[in-house]
């Protein structure tokens, strides 16, 4: 038993000398370095990790479903104003999504307390699509029945069964 | 109980978890080596530890993962090494934890600095950690007599 100890003594002992010693080379070899940085930093640095927002499952429609089109859907168009403006779906609603920002909470509660049978969200067709993102945290924010169109607004127009521009509300 | 302890086959076994995990360390270190203003943004990015030690931090920890590395290769305090080791381990391992519980869409920063669509954080991340743990843990304990420089040295001293 005492033999035991003594090891695990000298075991830790052994340890704590040598994370001393390469503690104290990687802070000589920094001081040397031309590339060495700051023991401190003297500004926070600029971190690039988005807020996690509640996500849900959303279903993906093909652009010719008979719901893109339906009068009792209520179609959200998920891209940048500018391109809202060039075209987007008859009656559809601005919200432009921004991978960093949530969707303010007003416009989730217009969006919920709209009236509509279902949410249809459309944007920039990418990878990762901008409607299907958005859509995704309207569902995840409590919208219930939220879908997309697969392709975004690029499927849209050259389906070929676009609604012509117009009737739309003012983009926020 | 005794048996299991001393079962010479501890000696193998030991022999390639020290190697295995004496090249994962001295890979991790590289990179953060050669860019310690990259793992710094990485270290930041866990948002656990105060602003005035993220730097303190990065400059310091990848040569303690080398020098585990090396200690554990060529077999030298290879119980220390593995010490090390396993106390480097628990703080990733304790890291990741926090950074999952948060919802962080990050890269772990382990081996290079990627972002978080090449490497991200996940509940498999801790996975591989806990494995690397528990032949950490092994090798402290069970590599009783272990194979190396110590041996050597050893054995110079008896003769």
């Amino acid at each position: 038993m005492g033999r035991t100890s003594t090891n695990a003594w000298r075991v830790g002992r052994d340890a704590l000398i040598a994370t001393v010693a390469c503690s104290v080379i990687g802070l000589a070899f920094n001081a040397i370095r031309s590339d060495g940085i700051p023991l401190v930093a003297s500004e926070a640095y600029d971190l690039f990790v988005p807020c996690p927002e509640p996500l849900g499952e959303v279903e993906g429609l093909a652009v010719t479903d008979p719901w893109v089109q339906d009068d009792r859907s209520l179609r959200i168009d998920a891209r940048s104003p500018e391109e809202f403006a060039a075209w987007h779906l008859s009656g559809a609603r601005n919200v432009p999504f921004d991978y960093l920002e949530g969707v303010p909470d007003e416009v989730v509660r217009q969006v919920a307390a709209s009236g509509a049978v279902r949410v249809v969200v459309y944007g920039d067709g990418g990878n990762p699509d901008s409607g299907r993102e958005l859509a995704r945290e309207l569902a995840g924010r409590g919208v219930r029945h939220v879908f997309f169109v697969q392709g975004g607004a690029p499927a849209l127009r050259s389906s070929g069964r676009e609604v012509p521009t117009g009737g739309a509300e003012e983009p926020r | 109980m005794t048996a299991i302890l001393e079962w010479k086959g501890h000696r193998w076994i030991g022999l390639l978890a020290r190697v295995y995990l004496a090249l994962v360390f001295l890979v991790a270190c590289w990179h953060k080596i050669r860019h310690p203003d990259a793992f710094a943004v990485d270290v930041a990015t866990y948002q656990i530890l105060p602003l005035a030690l993220v730097n303190l931090v990065a400059i310091t920890l990848p040569w303690v993962e080398l020098g585990a590395g090396v200690m554990l290769l060529v077999g030298f305090r290879a119980r220390a090494g593995a010490l090390m080791v396993t106390g480097m381990m628990l703080v990733f391992l304790a890291a990741l934890i926090v950074a999952l519980a948060r919802g962080l869409d990050m890269s772990c920063g382990c081996f290079a600095s990627q972002g978080a669509a090449e490497d991200p954080i996940s509940y498999r991340t801790v996975l591989r950690d806990l494995g690397w743990l528990a032949l950490a843990v092994y090798v402290l304990l069970l590599d009783r007599q272990p194979l190396g420089l110590d041996s050597w040295i050893a054995g110079r001293r008896r003769s």
